[in-house]
């Protein structure tokens, strides 16, 4: 019983975090129908950014995650102006394999400004654990699931009541009829992206502060891929809702199945077989819109 | 096809010929000498690059056939590539199969995984097929690495060189020949699969897949046999590379190689033959060029900064891949095309 | 017009270029080398997911060939030239480096790694050309071939830790518990080979077998099911970024104190102690026990004084790193391999490279070496025996006291384990 407790809790704070990673995929796929292949090196990036800035520099907070927030938003304005407005209106599959291009050049880029491969960022929120019943949970983890809970508020709110949200919502929706309305539609895309880079620091820097900055990161970018298929790739709530039980299923699933499935590692291929379940059974997602088609 | 001015068709057997004039036989046969002679002027470290090119061509001449003919997207090909070596390696080894029994075996196994994690392109395409196939990469790594009665685990299995009846193809020089032929056959197989109906109906499953349904294209059968045809080539690429590594390791195909594998095709040019040659070729040259050039740089100066000789490699190539795709969506075959067009109006181009 | 000649002219020069490289590179003249040295070839994972190995490793080699080749004068009379490349973990790289090697004329080749040596030496034993890793594992030397280790191997890791165990901490009665956390990989499969072959004779029971990643971020999850099982040992065997991981969360699910936990050589070195220290405190690692081949750096074996001096003098960040010890002292191992080989086939042999030359080194230098004790710096004497292709087989257990990592007890031998699972008699 206690270790069901702890495997649902842990499950469920690793689960926020993931949540938080995919909504930046949804913001992107929502208004501009890109797939971003390049999540997890996006997150590497902006990490290894703040490293640049809270350690080697040596800002405070207060001016440090501002400054990241700020680069954040450059990145994701010359990423669509420079990379993704040339490809308007390319089919899927170059859309695709642009992201995969820019996911292989952040890499690169990251080995070669911070040849240290990993690196430890100064701890945010107190480390004492929390005890819940019998289980353990570290704080941090209770924190950025707040955190990822408040900015799916603010990105819902936002999406549903500012203007440009609703514009947003409109491009993705019918680009043509949205461009005749005299909407800027490239504003928007770049917008889109601004969100994602933004999302995606944020959830690099709480990742970091919690396990470090390392390679590994990468691979929470394939773990919000099967979010995002799980939720819908259009919808916030899914991102939401999808991110926990990812998380649930692969501690829980895991944690019982390693009895009897002595293959090492089984945590890792969770959510990938979540994919291919998924993808049989209900292709759109929990919460995703099947697009009709025409010729 | 662009023929040279005067040249006519006359009959369907002209019509239809890969090499319809002399100019084309006489060239062909020179590169086939060229390559057949090549170890004769390679040195070692040549012979091995071009061992590795050979390898790639192949695997990526399947991904074209799957995604550049048939518009599938594959991320997960370099899984397909183990599931062919580990197949091809436990049949020579532990079955005593003959090599080429095996190299067979290896890209009919992958085919067939291929196929079934091909069945969600009937429901779904795009995106959630790329992902998909991300996630056979990732299953088929898994399975691999658990299952180790069979697969030796991480240690990989131990795999002896290729051999023909009782030739031994031990030495680089007899592994360059055996890859060139098999790679020569691949080509010629690919470039005549595309002529056939079968290759018209990926094509146009391609270019609009309900399109193609209503035409009367059994979506089902075709996108299937893309996923056979496509992952039974990575198969045999596979097997060629455990046999001429001796190792069957999972480590030698990473999800990294599958995201390269399509950088290279779309270098190349997505659904064209002669893509694949030029977009390997390219991208293996390039690595050449950045391991041998990158520490005499890093040596020149010394002030770069320390990841440099190490980061310049991916930087590069994705560098590559964004710009082809934003300046020259149709690869270096398209370039290939108009060189050939302006060869022949040369000096009159007009 | 312009443009498209002008284009046309480019690329016709670009595939130029590209075409005569192999050419050129293949048929220009070889530069003569002037001065009569001995080539080998070293790797170090300097990128990649373990440079906080590689690197060190790699100043290691650095700095102890420059001791060797200024203070030394080489081996046998002849400088030592190191052509050191970075194999950045990656398997695919590993096969073209080691094939450089053999191309290039190097007379033998070491790793970092027992992983990279997994991927080498499938090429090595078939040519033979003989390698050495400075951290081995079973897979690497089980069956004897031409692979070395100039230290024992992770499978006698578990051994001397388990032996220490029974002898000095466990007082109950009964079989001890022992949870095994492995990394997947060949760090990981050594140990656990050494368990399978070995846990019935110690007297132990291995109570869970878990895995994790080179990347991994957390291991909550695996750790919840090791701590329902209550064992009295964690044994981990990994690197030091994911043993850290490991550790932490240990100490998150108040595992520890309490379990006694024990660390494999791979991952028992400074990097440990200073992640573990700036992530979670000092006092999470403090009493961590580990095992290692080599003397710390606080002892006073005769030849820590110049790998002192060396290191901080030119890198001073790598003061009290194992890995960096580590590799220093398989240096000092090639160096009196290669003097053997000098004296007993000739410098004209060994210089030509080549196939004659890989069998002069094997023969006349690595199986005739006898006796050299590495200037005190690891606990038993470089001597081949037949059949036990790791060159020394001595190990010491140490335990973080203070944030320091401190030697306990006397050097223990490890006897050949026999592993029919790679096909030994």
């Amino acid at each position: 019983m206690s270790m069901l407790v702890q495997f649902v809790i842990t499950g469920l704070a690793i689960g926020m975090i993931y949540s938080l990673i995919a909504l930046g995929f949804v913001v992107v796929w929502k208004s501009s129908g890109v797939a971003n292949l390049s999540l997890g090196q996006l997150v590497l990036l902006s990490s290894w950014f703040t490293y640049s800035m809270l350690v080697q520099a040596g800002l405070p907070f207060y001016l440090g995650i501002p400054l990241v927030v700020i680069f954040a938003i450059i990145l994701g304005w010359i990423i669509e102006r420079i990379i993704l407005r040339p490809l308007i209106a390319q089919p899927i599959l170059s859309l695709i394999t642009v992201t995969l291009g820019l996911a292989y050049f952040i890499e690169g880029i990251v080995v070669i400004i911070w040849p240290l491969s990993q690196a430890y960022l100064p701890r945010f929120f107190p480390t004492e654990p929390i005890h819940i019943g019998s289980a353990v949970v570290t704080q941090e983890y209770l924190w950025a699931a707040v955190i990822s809970l408040v900015l799916f508020i603010l990105l819902s709110l936002y999406f549903r009541y500012n203007r440009m949200g609703i514009a947003m919502r409109a491009t993705a929706d019918d680009q043509k009829a949205v461009q005749a309305c005299g909407i800027p539609v490239t504003k928007i895309f770049s917008r889109s992206w601004m969100f994602a880079c933004v999302l995606s620091a944020i959830g690099g820097i709480l990742m970091s502060s919690i396990g470090g900055i390392r390679p590994g990161l990468v691979e929470t970018g394939l773990l919000a891929f099967s979010v995002v298929i799980l939720g819908g790739l259009d919808s916030f709530v899914g991102a939401m809702i999808a991110g926990p039980i990812i998380g649930l299923v692969e501690t829980v699933g895991s944690g019982y199945l390693a009895n009897f499935i002595k293959w090492p590692e089984i945590r890792t291929v969770i959510p990938f077989i979540i994919i291919v379940i998924v993808m049989c059974i209900k292709p759109y997602g929990l919460f995703g819109e099947n697009r009709i088609e025409r010729i | 096809m662009d023929l040279p001015a005067g040249t006519r068709n006359h009959n369907y057997a002209e019509d239809m010929s890969i090499f319809r004039t002399k100019t084309h036989w006489f060239l062909l046969i020179v590169l086939l000498v060229v390559l057949f002679t090549a170890p004769l002027w390679f040195g070692n470290y040549w012979l091995s690059v071009a061992n590795l090119i050979g390898i790639t061509i192949i695997s990526v001449t399947g991904l074209n056939i799957l995604t550049g003919y048939c518009g599938q997207l594959s991320i997960g090909h370099a899984g397909f590539m183990a599931v062919g070596a580990y197949t091809s390696v436990v049949l020579t080894t532990r079955f005593n199969l003959p090599f080429l029994a095996g190299l067979i075996c290896g890209g009919i196994m992958a085919g067939i995984v291929g196929m079934i994690f091909g069945i969600p392109s009937l429901r779904v395409k795009g995106f959630y097929l790329a992902i998909s196939t991300i996630a056979a990469q990732a299953i088929i790594i898994w399975v691999i690495r658990g299952w180790t009665d069979v697969t030796g685990g991480y240690a990989g299995l131990e795999a002896g060189p290729a051999s023909i009846g009782n030739l031994i193809l031990k030495s680089q020089t007899a592994e360059f020949f055996l890859i060139l032929t098999i790679t020569i056959i691949a080509i010629f197989a690919a470039k005549n699969l595309v002529r056939t109906r079968v290759g018209r109906a990926f094509v146009a499953i391609r270019d609009n897949d309900l399109a193609a349904e209503v035409m009367g294209i059994n979506l089902f059968r075709y996108k299937l046999t893309a996923f056979f045809i496509g992952c039974f080539f990575a198969g045999v690429a596979g097997a060629l590379l455990a046999h001429t590594n001796r190792l069957a390791s999972p480590e030698y195909f990473a999800f990294t190689n599958s995201v390269l594998y399509i950088g290279m095709m779309i270098i190349g040019g997505l659904g064209t033959t002669i893509g694949p040659i030029f977009g390997v070729i390219f991208f293996q040259l390039l690595n050449v060029l950045v391991t041998k050039l990158s520490p005499a740089l890093q040596s020149a100066f010394p002030h770069l900064p320390g990841g440099f000789t190490s980061g310049i490699a991916p930087t590069l190539f994705g560098l590559a891949i964004i710009l082809f795709l934003i300046f020259e969506p149709r690869g270096l075959a398209h370039r290939w095309q108009l060189f050939k067009s302006s060869y022949r109006l040369w000096p009159f181009s007009y | 017009m312009k443009t498209k000649k002008l284009l046309l002219f480019m690329s016709v020069t670009l595939a130029v270029i590209l075409l005569a490289t192999p050419f050129l590179m293949s048929c220009g003249p070889k530069v003569a080398d002037t001065t009569k040295v001995l080539k080998i070839g070293m790797m170090t994972p300097s990128t990649g997911p373990v440079p906080e190995k590689g690197i060190p490793g790699q100043h290691g080699i650095q700095d102890a060939m420059e001791y060797i080749n200024n203070e030394l004068g080489g081996a046998g009379g002849y400088k030592i030239e190191v052509s050191w490349r970075d194999s950045a973990y990656d398997p695919a790289k590993v096969a073209t480096i080691v094939q450089d090697f053999m191309n290039e004329g190097d007379i033998l080749f070491t790793t970092h790694s027992s992983s990279e040596m997994k991927m080498a030496q499938g090429k090595a034993n078939e040519a033979g050309f003989p390698g050495l890793a400075t951290f081995i594992s079973t897979m690497n030397l089980h069956p004897a071939q031409h692979i070395y280790g100039p230290t024992p191997d992770y499978g006698d890791d578990f051994v001397a830790l388990i032996k220490y165990y029974m002898e000095n901490i466990w007082e109950g009665t009964g079989k001890p518990k022992v949870a095994l956390h492995l990394l997947s990989g060949s760090v990981g499969a050594g140990t656990l080979d050494g368990a399978n072959a070995m846990a019935e004779e110690l007297g132990i029971e291995i109570v869970a077998t878990e895995y994790h990643a080179i990347t991994t971020t957390s291991e909550i999850e695996s750790l919840t099911r090791i701590k329902a099982l209550n064992p009295d040992v964690l044994l981990i065997s990994g690197v030091p970024a994911s043993t850290a991981i490991i550790i932490e969360n240990a100490k998150t699910l108040e595992m520890y104190p309490g379990t006694t936990i024990m660390c494999a050589s791979a991952s028992f070195t400074k990097s440990l102690v200073d992640i573990v220290t700036a992530q979670s405190g000092a006092d999470a690692i403090e009493g961590v026990y580990g095992v290692f081949h080599t003397v710390s750096w606080e002892d006073d074996a005769p030849g820590i004084a110049k790998a002192r001096e060396y290191c901080q003098k030119n890198h001073p960040e790598d003061y009290g790193n194992m890995d960096y010890l580590s590799t220093w002292a398989t240096c000092l191992v090639i160096r009196e391999i290669l003097a053997t080989a000098v004296k007993n086939a000739g410098y004209e042999v060994l210089a030509q490279g080549g196939a004659a030359a890989w069998k002069a080194v094997e023969e006349q230098g690595i199986q005739k070496v006898k006796g050299y004790d590495v200037e005190g710096l690891q606990g038993g004497t470089i001597t081949y025996t037949a059949g036990d292709n790791r060159l020394d087989n001595y190990l010491r257990i140490y335990r973080v006291t203070n944030g320091k990592i401190v030697a306990l007890g006397e050097w223990e031998p490890a006897p050949l384990i026999k592993y029919p699972q790679y096909g030994d008699e």
